[in-house]
């Protein structure tokens, strides 16, 4: 398989870059598609979606992104990753207060999906009340849904549909996850340019890192705890496409210049084992200092910030 | 003693197969409530199984004209089904344990390397279990009451699924519930 495999999810939405809106998926392209890539396997799980005059249809699309969000949410249930977030965010907040930034903080997660990052930080973050937190995303059904579950539970945050990097306001704080090996190529560098604008301050960006025992393992566990054929589909081919950290953080230094950048929480323990995940981190030069200091006994785990 | 151990573990069995029927079908994010009910739910029908597995035995029982030597068939399996399962719940059991401390890491290296491999396994330890506790059985009802077991473990761990999946569906936003 080669990284520049697609993602069945990828590929089943489109949307008016500008506009946002919903554009029709042509099935039999997308099928097509697949087998010229010589995946059999993703071209029979889109051939069996249902469609209305040759297009997706979208309603049923949506009901499958819903559902395999709650499986997605699952794993990083499993694996803790609010708490990893909120190692991250809170020396960052800090590092912002201290340095006299925000009033309020804004923190907006990219592609947020169904928002359940943005909402585990609203109920268990405690970041503080100047802290706004914001999830967005293109799927209007997803973020309608990450709407309905916040309500739910009564949590101070919001979603919106909507591109991050048009928003009449910037974020101090930007963060993704599983989000950035969907940008290849030139789109990843664009992606972080996008980041380099004076309101900006941090960025995060968790994503899967590449070991030769990634697919299998990734693999192991999607067939395990997934139960729809897009999740688990679309999650090993997630890990294969995955960047290197140096990849990332090379690409993010020359996007986005105004940044010390550098790669967190590569190695468990300092040992050679791999974590599942890595964090592309970004901060402002002025912020460095406070940032590492508020990391505290997690700072061997941060690499060089340059 | 050793039926008795059975009962509990299957009781343990069903919860935890409620527990992972309900995973991955609720996007709340405080979901204690939610889990107990799957827990109990899951230790609830085992109990429905254990129920239709004692009426078995009961019957096999009434109609033996060896009454003591199925006892001690019945006995002599159960010892040895304990003997596979025993060692696999005491495993699965000392990996929750560890994921009590306050570790995100170890929590994490628990699933990754107990609980997933140990639920990958569980179909396979189950038949393990009762095909070592009925084979050198040397009386049929025990060995189709061993079968029966089985074929019950895993009725239930369908059932639980399907109800599962239905009040998943059930759960989704109006508009999207096709």
């Amino acid at each position: 398989m080669s990284s520049d495999r697609s993602e069945i999810s990828d590929l089943i939405v489109n949307f008016d870059p500008d506009s946002l809106a919903r554009l029709p998926v042509d099935q039999t392209a997308v099928v097509e598609h697949f087998h010229k890539m010589g995946n059999a396997r993703a071209a029979r799980v889109v051939a069996q979606m249902p469609a209305r005059n040759g297009a997706l249809d979208p309603d049923a699309v949506d009901r499958l992104l819903v559902k395999v969000h709650r499986e997605m949410q699952r794993l990083a249930e499993e694996f803790h990753h609010g708490r990893r977030l909120r190692e991250l965010l809170v020396p960052i907040v800090q590092a912002l207060r201290k340095n006299g930034i925000g009033q309020p903080i804004r923190m907006v997660d990219i592609g947020c999906g169904t928002g359940y990052a943005v909402r585990w930080l609203a109920m268990h973050g405690a970041l503080g009340e100047d802290v706004e937190l914001i999830g967005a995303d293109y799927n209007t059904a997803l973020i309608q849904e990450a709407e309905r579950l916040a309500a739910l539970e009564h949590l101070r945050c919001r979603f919106v549909t909507a591109n991050v990097f048009r928003m009449s306001q910037p974020a101090h704080i930007y963060f993704t996850t599983g989000v950035v090996h969907h940008f290849r190529g030139e789109a990843l560098t664009h992606f972080f340019a996008e980041h380099n604008r004076p309101g900006t301050h941090a960025f995060l960006h968790f994503d899967f890192q590449p070991t030769p025992f990634a697919p299998l393992a990734s693999w192991f566990f999607h067939v395990l705890r997934m139960r729809t054929a897009l999740a688990r589909h679309d999650g090993v081919v997630s890990v294969m496409r995955a960047y290197s950290g140096e990849e990332l953080a090379e690409t993010a230094r020359r996007s986005a210049p105004g940044f010390l950048c550098g790669i967190f929480g590569g190695r468990i323990w300092n040992t050679p084992l791999p974590r599942v995940f890595h964090t592309l981190v970004g901060i402002r030069p002025e912020l460095r200092d406070d940032f590492l200091c508020g990391l505290g006994r997690r700072m061997p785990r941060m690499g060089a910030l340059t | 003693m050793s039926l008795f151990l059975l009962y509990v573990l299957a009781t343990l069995d069903g919860a935890f197969c409620g527990y992972r029927a309900a995973a991955g079908r609720s996007a709340l994010i405080e979901k204690r409530r939610y889990y107990r009910r799957a827990l109990l739910r899951g230790a609830t029908l085992v109990q429905g199984a254990v129920g239709l597995s004692a009426i078995l035995l009961a019957c096999l029982f009434a109609v033996s004209s060896k009454r003591d030597d199925l006892v001690h068939d019945f006995q002599a399996a159960s010892e040895r089904m304990l003997a596979v399962y025993l060692p696999y719940a005491a495993i699965v059991l000392v990996a929750l344990a560890i994921r009590t401390l306050p570790s995100v890491d170890f929590r994490s290296a628990t699933s990754v390397f107990v609980l997933g491999p140990m639920t990958a396994l569980r179909p396979f330890v189950a038949i393990a279990g009762v095909a070592y506790g009925i084979l050198p059985a040397h009386r049929l009802p025990t060995r189709l009451a061993g079968i029966m077991v089985l074929a019950l473990m895993f009725v239930v761990q369908v059932s639980l699924d399907r109800i599962a999946a239905r009040e998943a569906d059930l759960s989704l936003p109006a508009g999207l519930t096709g």
